[in-house]
């Protein structure tokens, strides 16, 4: 227990990031609405073009990326930058296809000057009609136009404009020159201090790039309203570049090794290794999604993105409390799965680009997303839990069917966790028919994503009531939470599927092909387990 | 044979299956929301007591369900097993419970909503129905005031007529279309059409989804003016230059709008401000800055996402906007529900008796070894 105490101690000794200096990264710029770090604007820039955060192969970061391209357009324009993965797409724009799918901007632009008018077309389509080449080779199109925008600075909003308020539209250096906007005293001291470190590092000056960006920090701290945070920018550059989430899905695999290590040698103490592993990579991810609300101000989930993330750590601290009263591994086999699991669904969210996205109207509460949305999502953390514990069930009472204290003491587990799942689901869909009289002025609509969170109540409530009522026994209770994970998938992602109501964001094909997989997975194997168990219980009586 | 009843309403079976068919309810009624949309497919499935599946088997409805779970529930909070002091917390969860079920009953059954559109500098004290339809006859030519003569939506049926008793006239409603498509006439028609019907036609078109999403409109015919007035009359919804006609030295004016219900006070926009995240079109958020006036006396109240007026027992919210050439608009969504409160209290009840219950019983359950059953 002491090594925990030491090991909970050291994780909040994490200096918070203030006390990093300011690099290059943390210059702030004005992106899709919101301020952000130089660092996280390069890196969607170059997700977007090259397909990766980093260009790996010149080992060359994000931001060095566009500050070398800004430096030297004529050399940028000549990078093989842009992924172009569908053949029909390369072969649309006249280009041969290579096998490491490169282009550079030299190679596209001509072959897309020759395609306007199709171009053209494709834009005047309805987006929910264009094919899947329309919209990579309408996506190609736009992002050559930003990349060129990029070059020569038109599109960095560097510079906060004159009358700053919050939602004011900053103002990009390119701008400054063409429309001879004269700069007042703290946008002149930016300016400074861009050229500056700019022309340093043209001659690979370290001690001039380090004062000027000294003088950056300085001029961005003179501007007299309070627009945003430059600690918040550091963190955001630092989140970035640890990887948190690696980190902590590292460690839940390494954890769930050891447990293999530990059922295979029945070594005690290789179980508390496994535990230990666990917590750390619990801390990592909890601190990622701690830090996040801090850069952003606001409740743990608000995106979809978000939700994996919340609803994986949720997981975490139900398997860390369970191991913390069983002692027998169980937890540390649900931790370590779902964490691992959630964190690769997370990651195919994160691709899309920026995570730190800011809300639509209706959803920017403070006050609801943290009562509503945390609450449910929390549900859907629980309910995945005790749909494990009911996996694990059907499986043991095969395994172990003679065993009847331990399956016992299994199905209690599940019991309790349902319990607490519908306490949050419950309350989760109550607080959300909440939110919707305070701002629609209906508790109910019967819109698609609260009927998804009513279906997983009324199932919970069904099945806890056949249990209590004697209609069904452990195992029919175990089967019953385990196809509860089919209703939370449905009600989460599914949904948004049927692109009606309210609550419809983000679809693609990708979701609705592995939503059905998983469905057809988790029905085979309840049913098959429920099946082979209830058979091995008519032999038993019958012998 | 009471006692039989009576233990069968009570009884936990019932209440396993009318859940299960509550949600096969709620999937299928979700799932018919892509194909007919959101409005019919509550009407069908979740607002009704009794639905026709494939238009020939009657099965139950939402109402019907909800009802009958609320009888299983409230019959079976008098079963005496189940007052004993270890079940207290379960005990107070099914009165929530029920106190949900009831407010739920209370709103299906009393609220009512509609919108309010208004545009700047505008001042409206009545809102709209979001489906019925109202057609209304102005009398223009008296002294002081407009005079309204209002027929309802039951009326409103295709082979109806309609007696406008105070002139004398007879109103054929030759058609109701759903949803509408104007075209232009290419030839010159009979003289028995009259004003707007002149030029042009009013066609069906397919009708969208959401019902809100039309542009209905009603074809009439006027008898008995002994005048010119007779003839047959074509009216749509958002008909922006109405006709007038003459009758007995009178001028008319004939509209066809959504059903109004007037407020005993009166709300003037006096500006919709929407703001935008900079360098995006995304809204960031949206606000009707208004003028309540009551009694002539006007006050200022600020509408906004998530931030409604209350007053009188309606509720206002910032819903929608109308953005024009010249002018902008707030469509502001308008309720009155006497079952609003139910929620709030039956979730702080039932979280009560959940955690009492959960407090007693949660550490003897999550522990590896002990024999107390759940």
């Amino acid at each position: 227990m002491r090594f925990f105490k030491t090991l909970l101690i050291l994780v909040f000794l994490i200096p918070l990031q203030s006390a990093y200096s300011f690099t290059v990264g943390d210059i702030p710029i004005q992106d899709e609405g919101r301020i952000k770090p130089l660092d996280t604007y390069a890196r969607n820039y170059l997700l977007a073009f090259y397909g990766k955060r980093s260009i790996p192969e010149l080992d060359l970061s994000a931001t060095d990326w566009l500050l070398d391209l800004i430096l030297d357009p004529a050399k940028g324009k000549n990078q093989k930058i842009f992924n172009i993965r569908n053949p029909e797409v390369v072969s649309s724009i006249f280009l041969d296809w290579s096998t490491d799918h490169k282009y550079s901007f030299n190679q596209v632009l001509p072959g897309l000057k020759k395609q306007t008018s199709l171009l053209k077309l494709i834009d005047d389509k309805p987006a929910n009609t264009r094919t899947v080449f329309e919209k990579q080779l309408l996506e190609l199109s736009l992002n050559i136009m930003r990349f060129e925008e990029i070059s020569y600075l038109k599109s960095l909003k560097l510079i906060p404009s004159e009358i700053s308020e919050n939602h004011e539209e900053w103002i990009s250096p390119f701008e400054f020159i063409l429309n001879g906007i004269k700069p007042n005293e703290y946008q002149s001291k930016i300016l400074n201090a861009l050229q500056q470190y700019l022309a340093s590092r043209m001659e690979n000056d370290f001690i001039i790039m380090k004062s000027s960006l000294v003088d950056y920090e300085v001029a961005l701290k003179s501007i007299p309203k309070n627009l945003f945070d430059i600690d918040n920018l550091k963190k955001e550059r630092w989140l970035n570049q640890t990887n948190l989430f690696y980190i902590s899905l590292a460690f839940y695999i390494l954890s769930f090794m050891i447990l293999g290590f530990n059922w295979m040698t029945r070594i005690t103490f290789t179980r508390r290794i496994s535990y230990a592993l666990l917590l750390i990579g619990f801390f990592a991810h909890s601190y990622g999604i701690i830090l996040r609300m801090i850069i952003m101000n606001r409740p743990p989930v608000s995106t979809l993105y978000e939700s994996v993330l919340f609803v994986s750590f949720i997981v975490l601290l139900f398997a860390i409390i369970l191991e913390y009263f069983r002692k027998d591994g169980l937890g540390i086999f649900i931790g370590a799965i779902g964490g691992s699991v959630f964190h690769f669904i997370g990651f195919g969210y994160a691709a899309d680009g920026d995570t730190l996205n800011m809300l639509v109207a209706v959803l920017n509460s403070n006050f609801w997303l943290a009562t509503h949305v945390t609450t449910i999502t929390m549900g859907y953390g629980a309910s995945l839990v005790a749909g494990f514990i009911g996996h694990l069930f059907l499986v043991e009472s095969l395994r172990k069917s003679n065993d009847k204290a331990y399956l016992k003491s299994i199905f209690n587990s599940m019991f309790g966790v349902t319990l607490v799942a519908l306490f949050f689901t419950l309350f989760g869909t109550i607080l959300g028919g909440i939110w919707a009289d305070q701002s629609w002025g209906r508790f109910w609509g019967w819109d698609p994503k609260e009927n998804g969170a009513l279906l997983i109540v009324l199932w919970q409530l069904m099945i806890i009531h056949m249990r209590l009522s004697g209609l069904a026994k452990p195992v029919d209770f175990a089967l019953g939470m385990a196809l509860n994970n089919i209703i939370v998938a449905l009600a989460w992602f599914g949904v948004n599927l049927l692109q009606v109501g309210l609550h419809s964001y983000g679809f693609d094909d990708g979701v609705a092909k592995n939503l059905f997989i998983f469905i057809g997975f988790e029905l085979i194997f309840s049913l098959g387990m429920y099946y082979l168990s209830k058979n091995n219980l008519k032999n038993e009586l019958s012998t | 044979m009471l006692k039989f009843l009576y233990n069968f309403i009570s009884s936990p079976k019932i209440f396993v299956y009318t859940v299960l068919w509550l949600m096969i309810l709620v999937f299928f009624g979700t799932l018919a929301q892509k194909d007919i949309g959101l409005y019919a497919s509550q009407m069908k499935y979740f607002s009704s007591y009794i639905f026709l599946f494939y238009d020939y088997i009657p099965l139950p409805g939402g109402r019907v369900t909800l009802l009958l779970m609320t009888l299983n529930l409230s019959s079976s909070l008098f079963r005496k097993t189940l007052w004993k002091i270890k079940k207290i917390g379960v005990i107070i969860l099914h009165i929530g419970g029920l106190l949900l079920l009831l407010g739920g009953g209370v709103t299906a059954i009393f609220s009512s909503e509609g919108n309010m559109v208004i545009e700047e500098g505008g001042k409206v004290d009545y809102t709209d129905d979001y489906h019925r339809m109202e057609l209304c006859f102005v009398n223009l030519s008296l002294q002081d005031s407009l005079e309204y003569t209002v027929f309802d939506e039951e009326l409103l049926v295709e082979g109806n007529t309609i007696s406008y008793d105070k002139l004398g006239l007879e109103i054929d409603i030759i058609s109701r279309i759903k949803n509408t498509r104007i075209q232009n006439r290419i030839t010159e028609v009979d003289s028995v059409y009259k004003g707007f019907l002149k030029q042009f036609v009013l066609l069906p078109k397919e009708p969208e989804k959401e019902n809100t999403q039309n542009r209905p409109s009603l074809i009439f015919r006027i008898r008995g003016s002994k005048n010119n007035a007779d003839g047959i009359y074509g009216l749509f919804l958002g008909q922006k230059d109405l006709d007038i006609f003459n009758f007995k030295n009178e001028k008319f004016f004939s509209e066809f709008r959504k059903e109004r219900t007037y407020l005993p006070f009166s709300i003037e926009l006096l500006d919709f401000k929407k703001v935008l995240y900079p360098g995006t079109q995304v809204a960031k958020s949206f606000s009707s800055e208004i003028n309540l006036i009551e009694n002539e006396i006007p006050r200022r109240v600020l509408i906004q996402m998530n931030e409604p007026l209350r007053h009188m027992g309606y509720t206002f919210f910032q819903a929608s906007f109308i953005e024009e050439l010249k002018s902008e608009s707030t469509v502001l969504a308008v309720v009155k529900n006497y079952g609003r409160l139910f929620p709030y209290i039956s979730s702080i009840i039932m979280s009560i008796g959940l955690l009492v219950h959960l407090i007693i019983n949660l550490p003897k359950m999550i522990k590896k070894n002990n024999s107390i059953k759940a």
